[in-house]
């Protein structure tokens, strides 16, 4: 457990140091500076647009950092050869991968921590008071999420270059987030195969919207069941790990040759 | 116990679409502990995908690799390890310490032993003063003994070295050189391969040289080269028929 959190301890410094994460947080910032001064179809007096449109940004914000900050660890170890001292060391295929991934979740989990603290700061300028435990769920189940996001696009970082992950990783977020959950709908007025393959799709992409609270928060409906809440973590674990075991499969045979990379 | 073992060694690269490579054709070797071996070769021989199935970054196609009497395929086998690669590529954003520091925890130090080992290898490495600086800001030299520092921090029975003077000015040479010695001293295992013939005579006990995959002489310097001749000719030699038997049987 030691090389793995040495592994994630490293890829937490990176995050740091190579300043993705400032520039996200000054971008939500500034945008949630311009709607605090701006009155936009004269909802400038109510504090929910603030706080829907601030965590939709958080989201989209955190989304970004989670796929490219963990999609590129990987192809970036083999593009620029630190795979060699890195792999020379007594540590597993295994940990290699439960590290990168530890690392750019927990990263990107501290992170969101701050841009939800950002639009609450913000947002209680406006005079918003809010449902602590349902913030607090909000930001739980976001961090869930993002276990998946990370774990979805390291196990593509295995064999896909850097701007295929990307690409791979942030269609399918985006479909699943804006395009899933219209697929039953969708599936009614389709028939035969077209409708199998919808449906297939359904069940075997991840669920975003699932942990996506903040209709919940904004329009003050409480905090969600406790159980209902534990059965998304689970689900989160679960998918989260299945991905995590698809990146090891795909990586433990992996060949490094020098002449490839260099 | 053989610090290092092969035996049979065949790497075949396939690729969809691409011939497949046969970079490695049943190699048969070993080392002694204590001992410093020069592994030779052209361009293209195989000699790093050798060393590279010594560490696990490449399965072989046949036969086995051991280190120590481990299966090279664990990763355990390589704790006894140090491994410095042709041009050292390190993460830029950390500095001399911190990479230092890291790789001896994926060692396995913690506590005091780990702070006297950096301080050691910093010591050693000559980076006391830049200990500090991002390797970003480090010159060719001074990667290389940081790359040397990382191979080092564990106190290594076994020391594999892929071109280790690559790149390097005289002085960056003698460094290295001093330091095959000093590893022999102390009595660790030294396997390197090289370009640099006239220095690899002057460290090494045993000479081993691979061309196209496959072993065409192995022994000790002395007992390989009559008197007067030197390890240049012999290996211009022995690599010439090399080739010249592969272009008969084609």
């Amino acid at each position: 457990m030691r090389r793995v959190l040495t592994i994630a301890r490293i890829v937490w410094l990176e995050m740091i140091r190579r300043k993705d994460f400032y520039v996200l947080a000054i971008i939500l910032a500034a945008l949630l500076f311009m709607l605090l001064t701006a009155d936009v179809f004269g909802l400038g007096s109510t504090p929910r647009y603030l706080v829907d449109s601030g965590l939709l940004m958080a989201w989209i914000a955190s989304s970004v950092l989670a796929v490219f900050l963990v999609g590129r660890q990987l192809p970036a170890e083999e593009r620029d050869g630190t795979v060699f001292p890195l792999l020379a060391k007594p540590i597993s295929r295994g940990q290699l991968i439960v590290g990168k991934w530890l690392g750019g979740w927990l990263a990107c989990a501290a992170a969101t921590a701050v841009f939800y603290l950002l639009v609450t700061a913000v947002a209680v300028l406006r005079e918003w008071s809010p449902d602590w435990l349902t913030l607090l769920q909000c930001w739980t189940l976001h961090v869930c999420a993002l276990a998946v996001m990370s774990a979805l696009a390291l196990a593509f970082s295995t064999r896909l270059t850097y701007g295929a992950v990307v690409t791979m990783a942030l269609v399918i977020i985006g479909g699943s987030i804006w395009m899933l959950p219209q697929v039953p709908t969708l599936a009614m007025y389709a028939s035969g195969l077209r409708m199998d393959a919808m449906l297939l799709l359904y069940y075997l992409l991840p669920h975003f919207e699932l942990f996506d609270m903040r209709r919940r928060l904004v329009h003050d409906w409480g905090p969600v069941d406790w159980t209902i809440f534990a059965r998304i973590a689970a689900y989160a674990a679960l998918l989260a790990a299945l991905l995590l075991v698809v990146a090891w499969l795909s990586y433990r045979h992996k060949m490094f040759r020098r002449s490839e990379l260099l | 116990m053989k610090a290092l073992e092969i035996k049979g060694l065949e790497v075949i690269f396939r690729a969809w679409r691409r011939r497949a490579v046969h970079a490695v054709r049943g190699v048969d070797l070993s080392v002694e502990e204590n001992e410093v071996v020069g592994f030779l070769g052209p361009n293209g021989a195989g000699k790093t995908t050798v060393i590279h199935v010594l560490l696990g970054f490449i399965e072989p196609t046949r036969g086995e690799a051991r280190v120590f009497d481990r299966d090279v395929r664990q990763s355990i086998a390589r704790q006894r390890i140090g491994y410095l690669p042709e041009h050292p590529q390190l993460y830029r954003f950390l500095t001399g310490r911190e990479l230092l520091t890291y790789s001896g925890r994926l060692f396995g130090l913690k506590g005091s032993s780990l702070r006297d080992a950096v301080e050691r290898m910093l010591e050693f490495t000559g980076l006391g003063e830049a200990a500090d600086r991002k390797i970003a800001s480090y010159s060719r030299g001074m990667l290389q003994r940081i790359g040397i520092g990382q191979a080092l921090i564990n106190d290594p029975d076994l020391v594999i070295l892929d071109e280790p003077t690559s790149g390097l000015d005289p002085l960056g040479r003698l460094e290295i050189r001093r330091m095959i010695g000093d590893l022999r001293t102390r009595g660790k295992t030294v396997f390197f391969s090289s370009h640099e013939l006239s220095e690899v005579e002057l460290v090494s006990d045993r000479v081993v040289i691979l061309t196209a995959g496959r072993v065409v002489a192995e022994g000790r310097i002395e007992e390989l080269m009559p008197a007067g001749k030197r390890l240049e000719q012999y290996f211009v030699e022995v690599v010439g028929a090399s080739w010249a038997r592969e272009a008969a049987g084609s």
